[in-house]
């Protein structure tokens, strides 16, 4: 479905688009992904729903920036928000109003992240709940996404690495196989030849990381030293036969998933495809209290960071209180570019965007 | 010491047991996790590609390379061949260093090499090359119903290029070299 050129061609003007075949062939096959999701949500029973980009109280995340714009009346008074850097708290409320399965194509917007490679500041993400649902349902869900969408492609398999070097294509495996789901545990084994039962303090993983030369400098998380071993060691391993969903992440690195059956850890999953990250996803944490708890322990964080702070939404720990139906939701959020990105063998996430950040900056703007 | 935020295509980084050369990076963030800079690297000694991912808070050690314009001659094998034209001193680059540029790469150019120790590491391109268009299929009637449409035209170094359909055979063009776009007749 690709044509062989061996350049990377970005959308930075309506003629390059118009006068391009290459960005041309993109662009359309970005629109038609698009127009696949709502279809086979739609079939699915999903509603599509509707929500504010910008928010007073984002989310918590430590590490991510929201971008900070400020409304004014026009008596002049003025209001700081924030661009969503995911719509998860509204659509979590939503549950709790009594929507079941929706879903939702936001734009969302994430600061000092990279402005290309595989990342944007403007991004397109598909968000989706189930409650009642379960970890497992989401990942049957997105397996079902991607490869209803593959095969309305006519998508015999992806085209090329969606990162690395070189032409060439991924994977042998066919469609109508069932996708590879392995614990973290799993792989931690499988990679390292490691029990991850025995490193989940910060004490023990900081001697782990030093014996496997990913040591850090100074004082640092749990989080940091799990994903300096885990990327610097596996994460570039993934997904490269078949797509693989990895579940169950230790419970300190998930202040929005429920705990699993083995409460060490929590339900939350993250789709590879090709050494990127496609999906991540969560069993929610519908407790509103425990919630609440690890939200303000986030914020500390982000205060400790010395990022900006503003007070978790009280709306939205309310609508955990109130309930989510069935008292247990399933949710995941997926990179809609990279999925794009997949689809057409694009190696730079600017080329599937139309005039994105860097297309913008850029002199043939 | 130097940030991981200085990491660029080019830059030389010292390890345990080698110097690197960067060959490719890219940020990763992992599932909203803390930010960190993942690195392609070629050992200096060893001639081995490995990969390293830094989180943004790490310090490296980045040694300084001198920059000096030389003109590319010829590829030698997997090698690329400039002069120094201040001293006629000849140098040879590996492939893999030179990456992706090597599809502009044409006699004549002067291009800016990084050297660390005399060893070629990085290369910098002129921004815009010139080219002869050595095939051009002929503009057919009716092309240009849509508009202002392109065609596939090829260049003196075997370059493929989208161009305007009024290029022809035998002109020379202007490629941006950092987006592979024509610019303009030359």
């Amino acid at each position: 479905m690709r044509r062989h050129v061996a350049f990377v061609f970005f959308m930075s003007t309506w003629s390059e688009l118009k006068n391009n075949p290459r960005l041309r062939e993109i662009y359309e096959t970005r629109l038609r992904i698009i127009s696949l999701i709502r279809e086979w949500f739609i079939s699915a029973e999903f509603l599509e729903a509707d929500t504010p980009i910008a928010l007073r109280l984002p989310g918590q995340e430590p590490y991510l920036n929201p971008v900070a714009v400020d409304f004014n009346d026009s008596t002049g008074r003025s209001e700081r928000f924030y661009l969503q850097t995911s719509p998860e708290f509204s659509l979590k409320k939503l549950l709790a109003a009594g929507f079941n399965n929706i879903f939702q194509l936001a734009k969302c917007f994430r600061n000092t992240e990279s402005f290309g490679g595989t990342h944007n500041t403007e991004f397109t993400m598909l968000e989706w709940y189930r409650a009642p649902g379960s970890l497992k349902d989401v990942m049957d869900d997105t397996e079902n996404l991607f490869k209803f969408v593959g095969k309305e492609l006519g998508a015999v398999k992806f085209p090329s690495p969606a990162r690395g070097e070189g032409e060439g294509e991924v994977g042998a495996w066919r469609w109508e196989q069932s996708w590879d789901r392995k614990s973290m545990r799993q792989i931690w084994q499988e990679y390292l030849g490691v029990e991850l039962n025995d490193y989940l303090t910060v004490e023990t993983i900081k001697i782990l990381a030093n014996k496997l030369d990913c040591g850090l400098e100074g004082e640092a998380e749990y989080e940091d030293y799990f994903f300096k071993i885990f990327l610097n060691k596996i994460e570039t391993n993934l997904g490269k036969d078949k797509p693989v969903f990895i579940y169950d992440y230790p419970a300190q690195m998930c202040s929005l998933s429920r705990p699993s059956a083995d409460n060490r850890y929590a339900e939350r999953f993250e789709l590879y495809i090709n050494g990127l990250e496609m999906a991540n996803a969560f069993g929610e944490l519908t407790d509103a209290e425990a919630q609440a708890k690890n939200l303000e322990k986030d914020r500390a964080l982000r205060e400790k960071l010395g990022r900006s702070t503003w007070p978790v939404d009280p709306d939205f720990i309310g609508a955990l209180r109130s309930g989510i139906p069935g008292n247990c939701a399933g949710g995941s959020s997926l990179g809609v570019d990279r999925m794009v990105m997949l689809f057409t063998g694009a190696k730079d996430i600017n080329e599937v965007i139309f005039q994105s950040v860097s297309d913008q900056l850029s002199e043939n703007y | 010491m130097a940030q991981t935020s200085d990491i660029r295509k080019g830059v030389v980084i010292k390890g345990p047991n080698d110097l690197f050369v960067v060959v490719e990076f890219q940020h990763v963030n992992p599932g909203k996790g803390a930010a960190f800079t993942r690195a392609r690297m070629k050992g200096l000694g060893s001639g081995k590609v490995i990969e390293n991912t830094y989180k943004s808070s790490e310090t490296i050690d980045i040694v300084s390379v001198q920059f000096q314009t030389m003109q590319y001659l010829y590829k030698v094998g997997e090698r690329f061949a400039f002069m120094n034209m201040s001293n006629y001193e000849q140098i040879e680059m590996d492939g893999d260093l030179v990456g992706a540029d090597a599809k502009y790469l044409k006699e004549g150019i002067d291009c800016v090499i990084g050297l660390y120790e005399d060893r070629p590491v990085s290369i910098e391109l002129p921004k815009k090359i010139k080219y002869k268009v050595v095939e051009a299929p002929p503009a057919v009637r009716g092309d240009s119903s849509g508009g202002n449409v392109t065609k596939e035209i090829k260049v003196d170094n075997g370059l493929i290029v989208y161009a305007p359909i009024f290029i022809k055979e035998g002109e020379e063009i202007l490629v941006n070299t950092e987006t592979g776009l024509y610019c303009e007749r030359a």
